[in-house]
C-alpha cells in the first residue's frame, strides 16, 4: 500500500519485517527512493483500536481508526490522517478547474455567470452550511465555463458548483 | 413530590423538562436528575439516538425535519411538558432561552420557568432598549451612535447615515443574534449593502428575526464578562469575571477566569456594574452581563445573556458554585444563600470548545462518524460532551462537540494540564480543532495573557499551524495496522470495552496503569 500524509501527492510506503508478533519498519521509501529509517517498533495492544509503538526505544500508544481509505491516527497528542492509496491505482481524481461544495448546505447565492470573467479571490458564489455561509471564491483569475445550481438548491458535500477555465 | 430539598419552597417542582439538546442538555438533565427531580427531555427525529435523550428518564419526540417544527416550537414543547407532567421547564441556552414570549407562554401555562422574567428577556433581548436602560442606571455603554434598521432593502438609506455617523470600522448586529451569527463587520463605505443582506439572511435563518444595528468596532479591546446570580427575594451578587477574548469572527473559543487582565479593582468596579444592570431589569436566575474592557482598563456593557452561557463551568470551577443547581434552586424560589463576601475566587479555570471544523480549511465545518472518542480525564480535568463514540456528526447543528475545562491553581499549571488534556484527546474519524486549540494556547499572545478579541482574526492562520507530522512514524503505524487487521477490530462503538467506573469507554489512565508500560 502507498501512503499519503492528509490531501498531500507525496507518496511513502513503508518496508516492514516481522519480529515475533510485532513489526518493525525497514525501511521508508518516498516514490521509488529510499530514505533512512530510524528505529521503529509496533505491537498490537489489548485495547481495541490500539498500538504500542516504540520510537527510538521510546513507547508510546498510538490510537488507530479506518475510515474508506483513510487512517486516522492520534500519535504523541496530535490527530493526523494517512490516506491509503492502492500503488498504480488510479490518481486522484482531478479537479478539472472545477469548484465543488465543501460541505453539504444550500445555495443562497449565485454571483457570476457562464462566460463572466473573473479575477482571483472573486467570490463567485455563497453558499450556507450549519447556520453559517461560506463563500466560495475563485482560486485564480479566469472564466466561468458553467454554473451548475441556483438559489436554493440544496448541494451534496463535493458536488461540483461552477467551472473554471484560464 | 419535590426533592428534600425544595420542601417548603415558595414554588415546589418535581419534574423538569430540558428544551434543548447538544452537551448542555446532558448538563442540565444530569444536575435535574442528581438534584433528585424527574429529567425530561426532547429531541428531534435526528437525534433519536443522541446522549441527551439516553440520560434522560423519559423523552418526547418533536416531529419534523425543521427547527421550527422541533427545538423551536414553543407549542410543541409546552405540550410535551404537559404531557410527561414536568412542572418546570429548562431552556439551556440558544434556541428558545432568550425568547421572551415563550418564557411568558411557559408561565401563562402554569409551568415554572427556569429562568429571568419574560420582561427581563425582553428589554435586555433588544440591544436599543437594553442600551437606553443601562444608560438610565449608569452602567457605562460602547460610544457611539445607532439605528435600529428594519428587515428590508429599501432602508438602507437610513442605514448609511447611520453608519456615516458611527464611523468605520463598524459592526453590523442582528438585533435578535448571538454567538456571532448574523454580526458582521464592515471595514469601508462600499461594503455595507453586501455586510448587510449577509447578517440579515444570517439572522433570519438562525432566529427568525431579521432586524440588524450598527455599533462602533473597539478593535484592541477584551472581552470580559461578569457571571450574576440573583433570587427572587432581591438578593443580587457577582461571581467573578470570565475572559472570553481570544474568538474567531465573534465566536468564543477559549474562555478562561479570573481574567489575566483584570485587576481587583477592575474586578470589583465591573462586578458592581453588572450587578447594576441585572437590579435594573429585576433579573431573577443566572445571567451573564457582557463588556468591552479597553487596554487602559475602561470598560463598556455590550449585551446581557438572560440565560445559561456555554463557557459557565470557568465560573463553577474557580468558585466552586453549581449555577445549574443554583437556577433550580432560585426557580423554587429559595434564597441563593451566599452573600457577595462569600463568593470565593480559587485557582484558574480554562475551557476549551471542541468543534468539528478544520482549521487548515477555513474553519469549514466538518462531518463524519465519531470512530473514536475517548476523552482525557484526571484530577482538574470536567468534560461536558453531547456526543459519544460512535455518533455521527451531521450538518443540522451547531458543530460544538464538547467542551473540555480544566482547573489548576495557577494560570500557567492551567495551561500546562489543558495542553496535556488536548493531548489526550482521541477524536477520529471527524477533523476537530483540538490539534487548533493546542496551537492557540501555546501562542505567545495566549501564553503571556495579552489576547485582544481581534488575535485569531488578525493574525496569519501559520501562526497556529500544527508542527510538521511524523511521516515516518505514521507511515509505519498505517501499513503495521492494515496488516494486523486493525480496521476489523475496532468498529466503532460497540467493540471498546465501558468502563465500569466512569462509564465511559476507554478511560486512559485507568488503562495506562492497569496495563501499561
Amino acid at each position: 500500500m502507498e501512503w499519503g500524509i492528509g490531501e498531500s501527492s507525496e507518496r511513502y510506503s513503508a518496508v516492514m519485517s516481522n519480529e515475533g508478533e510485532a513489526m518493525s519498519l525497514t525501511t521508508l521509501m518516498k516514490g521509488g527512493e529510499k530514505l533512512g529509517s530510524s528505529s521503529l517498533l509496533i505491537s498490537s495492544d489489548d485495547f481495541p483500536g490500539r498500538l504500542v509503538v516504540e520510537i527510538e526505544g521510546t513507547p508510546m500508544f498510538a490510537h488507530v481508526a479506518r475510515v474508506g481509505d483513510d487512517w486516522w491516527i492520534h500519535l504523541d497528542g496530535r490527530i493526523h490522517v494517512i490516506r491509503g492509496h492502492e500503488p498504480g491505482g488510479s490518481q486522484d481524481q482531478a479537479t478539472n478547474g472545477g469548484l465543488s461544495a465543501p460541505m453539504p448546505g444550500t445555495i443562497l447565492e449565485v454571483l457570476v455567470k457562464q462566460g463572466q470573467r473573473v479575477r482571483e479571490g472573486q467570490t463567485l458564489l455563497v453558499m450556507e452550511a450549519m447556520k453559517m455561509e461560506h463563500k466560495i471564491l475563485a482560486p485564480s483569475g479566469g472564466e466561468v465555463s458553467s454554473v451548475h445550481y441556483k438559489e436554493g438548491d440544496r448541494v451534496d458535500m463535493g458536488s461540483v458548483l461552477i467551472e473554471m477555465t484560464d | 413530590m419535590s426533592p428534600e430539598w425544595m420542601q417548603g419552597a415558595p414554588k415546589e417542582y418535581d419534574s423538569v423538562l430540558v428544551a434543548n439538546r447538544g452537551e448542555i442538555a446532558v448538563r442540565v438533565l444530569q444536575a435535574v436528575k442528581e438534584s433528585g427531580l424527574r429529567a425530561v427531555a426532547v429531541y428531534s427525529e435526528a437525534d433519536s439516538d443522541s446522549l441527551h435523550v439516553e440520560i434522560a428518564d423519559e423523552a418526547i419526540l418533536l416531529p419534523g425535519e425543521s427547527l421550527s417544527e422541533n427545538y423551536l416550537n414553543a407549542g410543541a414543547i409546552i405540550e410535551a411538558a404537559k404531557s410527561t407532567g414536568s412542572n418546570a421547564i429548562h431552556p439551556g441556552y440558544g434556541f428558545l432561552s432568550e425568547r421572551a414570549d415563550f418564557a411568558r407562554e411557559v408561565s401563562e401555562n402554569g409551568i415554572i420557568w427556569i429562568g429571568p422574567e419574560a420582561e427581563s428577556i425582553e428589554i435586555m433581548g433588544d440591544k436599543i432598549s437594553a442600551r437606553s436602560r443601562m444608560i438610565s442606571s449608569g452602567v457605562p455603554v460602547i460610544p457611539g451612535d445607532e439605528v435600529s434598521i428594519p428587515e428590508d432593502g429599501a432602508h438602507l438609506g437610513p442605514l448609511a447615515v447611520a453608519a456615516a455617523k458611527v464611523g468605520y470600522p463598524l459592526l453590523l448586529k442582528a438585533s435578535a443574534g448571538g454567538g456571532g451569527k448574523g454580526m458582521r463587520v464592515v471595514r469601508e463605505p462600499k461594503m455595507l449593502r453586501t455586510e448587510y443582506e449577509a447578517a440579515a439572511r444570517e439572522a433570519a435563518a438562525a432566529f427568525g428575526d431579521g432586524t440588524v444595528y450598527v455599533e462602533r468596532l473597539l478593535t484592541g479591546a477584551r472581552h470580559v464578562e461578569i457571571q450574576v446570580l440573583a433570587d427572587s427575594t432581591g438578593n443580587c451578587i457577582h461571581l467573578n469575571e470570565r475572559d472570553c477574548s481570544l474568538q474567531r469572527r465573534h465566536q468564543k473559543v477559549i474562555e478562561e477566569a479570573p481574567s489575566p487582565a483584570v485587576s481587583n479593582s477592575v474586578r470589583e468596579s465591573m462586578g458592581k456594574a453588572a450587578v447594576m444592570a441585572a437590579k435594573a431589569v429585576n433579573y431573577v436566575g443566572a445571567g451573564t452581563v457582557e463588556f468591552l474592557l479597553s487596554s487602559n482598563g475602561e470598560f463598556y456593557f455590550l449585551e446581557m445573556n438572560t440565560r445559561l452561557q456555554v463557557e459557565h463551568p470557568v465560573t463553577e470551577m474557580i468558585t466552586g458554585i453549581d449555577l445549574v443547581q443554583k437556577q433550580l434552586e432560585i426557580a423554587a424560589g429559595l434564597e441563593m444563600g451566599i452573600s457577595q463576601s462569600e463568593v470565593p475566587l480559587s485557582g484558574h479555570a480554562i475551557e476549551a470548545r471542541i468543534y468539528a471544523e478544520d482549521a487548515t480549511r477555513g474553519f469549514l465545518p466538518a462531518i463524519g462518524k465519531l470512530s473514536t472518542w475517548i476523552t482525557p480525564s484526571g484530577p482538574g480535568i470536567r468534560v461536558d460532551s453531547g456526543v459519544r463514540q460512535g455518533d455521527e456528526v451531521t450538518v443540522n447543528f451547531d458543530p460544538m462537540l464538547a467542551k473540555l475545562v480544566v482547573h489548576a491553581p495557577t494560570r500557567k499549571a492551567a495551561l500546562r494540564r489543558m495542553d496535556a488534556a488536548l493531548s489526550n484527546f482521541v477524536a477520529l474519524g471527524v477533523v476537530t480543532n483540538i490539534g487548533f486549540l493546542r496551537n492557540a494556547l501555546s501562542h505567545p499572545s495566549f501564553i503571556s495573557g495579552n489576547v485582544t478579541t481581534d488575535l485569531l482574526d488578525s493574525s496569519d492562520i501559520s501562526e497556529f499551524s500544527d508542527p510538521e507530522p511524523p511521516i515516518e512514524a505514521l507511515v509505519s503505524i498505517a501499513e503495521a495496522a492494515l496488516r494486523m487487521g486493525l480496521d476489523k477490530t475496532n468498529t466503532g462503538a460497540s467493540s471498546n470495552p465501558i468502563d465500569e467506573h466512569t462509564g465511559h469507554s476507554g478511560d486512559p489512565f485507568r488503562t495506562l496503569s492497569r496495563s501499561y508500560p
